[in-house]
């Protein structure tokens, strides 16, 4: 096979991994958020089922997810989900990368001190307001260096996929690696997600340094 | 403008986990009046001042601003206010707090500018004169768009008092404003308190600057074990022949 037909399809199924990995960051950085009240809820059963949740996503395989959500419905419903592959690989990454999140939002959440609620609660702000306008924003700069971890974790998570048979970068490099007996194909993608992974990182560099600003 | 007092506490109690920390706290404050509270740490000055100021409900007693009712007891369960009431309430008062608790994503102006816009006081035009104003008062107009963690401790807690006052309160409580800042640093901020004095702001101060409390005060209040041990004109308490009175001023002049 002549390298440029490689690239290419390589390239091909690189943009099927930039695809999962931007949808799981839009869905999951919102649904960590969400988890996270969950786990911090004053009400007992709530944080109960959602600690519960995020053990499992974090305790178990994510490959083994990918196949849970695939199939299950399947197993359990008898509902046959074949042709929805993409939204159930779009489900399995966001739900378990909400997890992830929930806990680095807990984390930010946790390191404002008592007396910035205090102060916003006698200068009349409501409880979104204080939330929104005086919590979140520093919460998002405690924050940044970790979420930088989580996604670029995320790049290289895209590969399994291949689990569900999705064409994205790493299947498609593990096919063509099958057919040409050689490494060099799996070599190449490794040399993309580390490209892909060099733009996160410098994007998410920007990010650290604008939100810096005090 | 009412005849009411700008602050009335009657018979206020709290515990904390069966520690009775206030047991029967009453207090008037009349409008212009500076009064001073002292006495030893763990004494319920603090705690007092907390459930004035609504960040700690209390579990006796009542508590009303401008003789509008903010909690109240009948015969043994509190009852607060609504929503709304409380809201209302809210606005009779600023505090300053110890540590300041300036927000530290803003700039120093938009500190003093958001609350007083997100309270539908003022637009941001007109919050934003007011706040410059405030803040050449307080020395810190070059400092307008700086963010706190530049300023020393004795700005930030001038910026956070110009906070409070943009919020055109009708009492001011402070929560020994001095006490995280260095000797030199705390003179500009009772200076200023000063100033607020001369102007006859209505203030309650917790502290333990007890030449500050003597001369600001119209009337100090002794605190010790949740209870109102002695108060009066500040001549009253430093001329007092009571020996607890004096074994505390005098430790703490010395």
């Amino acid at each position: 096979m002549q390298l440029s037909v490689m690239l290419s399809q390589l390239a091909q199924g690189m943009l099927v991994s930039v695809e999962i990995f931007l949808l799981t960051l839009l869905f999951s950085l919102p649904l960590g958020l969400l988890v996270s009240f969950g786990r911090m809820s004053k009400n007992k059963v709530v944080s109960a089922v959602v600690k519960f949740y995020i053990a499992i996503m974090r305790g178990t395989p994510l490959m083994l997810q990918l196949i849970v959500v695939y199939f299950a419905p399947f197993y359990i419903f008898g509902v046959n989900l074949k042709g929805f592959r993409f939204p159930a690989i779009i489900i399995a990454f966001s739900v378990n990368y909400a997890a992830y999140f929930a806990e680095i939002y807990r984390g930010g959440i946790e390191a404002i001190s008592k007396g910035q609620y205090e102060a916003a609660q006698v200068l009349g702000y409501n409880k979104v307001q204080t939330f929104f306008r005086i919590v979140f924003p520093q919460v998002l700069r405690i924050i940044t260096p970790s979420v930088t971890n989580e996604t670029i974790t995320l790049v290289k998570d895209t590969s399994l996929a291949f689990v569900l048979a999705q064409a994205e970068m790493f299947t498609i490099a593990k096919q063509i690696a099958a057919k040409e007996a050689s490494v060099g194909p799996l070599m190449v993608a490794g040399a993309f997600y580390f490209v892909f992974n060099f733009v996160v990182a410098f994007v998410m560099d920007r990010i650290e340094k604008k939100l810096n600003y005090y | 403008m009412s005849d009411k007092p700008v602050l009335e506490i009657k018979n206020m109690r709290k515990s904390f986990t069966g520690n009775e920390v206030l047991k029967d706290i009453s207090l008037t404050v009349n409008k212009g009046e500076v009064v001073s509270i002292i006495g030893p740490s763990g004494s319920g000055k603090s705690t007092a001042l907390r459930c004035a100021t609504l960040l700690e409900t209390m579990d006796g007693g009542s508590l009303a601003y401008e003789g509008n009712v903010a909690a109240s007891d009948d015969g043994g369960t509190m009852h607060y206010a609504d929503k709304q009431e409380l809201k209302k309430i809210r606005r009779c008062f600023g505090l300053v707090f110890q540590s300041f608790n300036l927000f530290p994503h803003y700039s120093v102006l938009r500190n003093v500018t958001e609350p007083v816009v997100l309270s539908g006081q003022a637009d941001k035009k007109e919050a934003c004169e007011r706040a410059m104003k405030l803040l050449s008062r307080l020395g810190l107009a070059d400092k307008a768009d700086s963010y706190p963690s530049s300023l020393s401790g004795g700005q930030q807690q001038r910026v956070s008092i110009a906070r409070a006052l943009a919020m055109q309160p009708d009492i001011l409580f402070f929560d020994e404003p001095t006490s995280a800042l260095d000797p030199e640093l705390t003179g500009e901020v009772l200076k200023v308190i000063k100033d607020l004095a001369a102007e006859h702001m209505t203030m309650v101060i917790v502290t333990h600057e007890m030449k500050f409390a003597r001369e600001v005060s119209d009337r100090i209040i002794f605190m010790e074990n949740g209870v109102i041990h002695s108060q009066g004109t500040p001549d009253e308490l430093f001329n007092s022949d009571n020996d607890r009175l004096n074994a505390f001023i005098g430790k703490l002049e010395s």
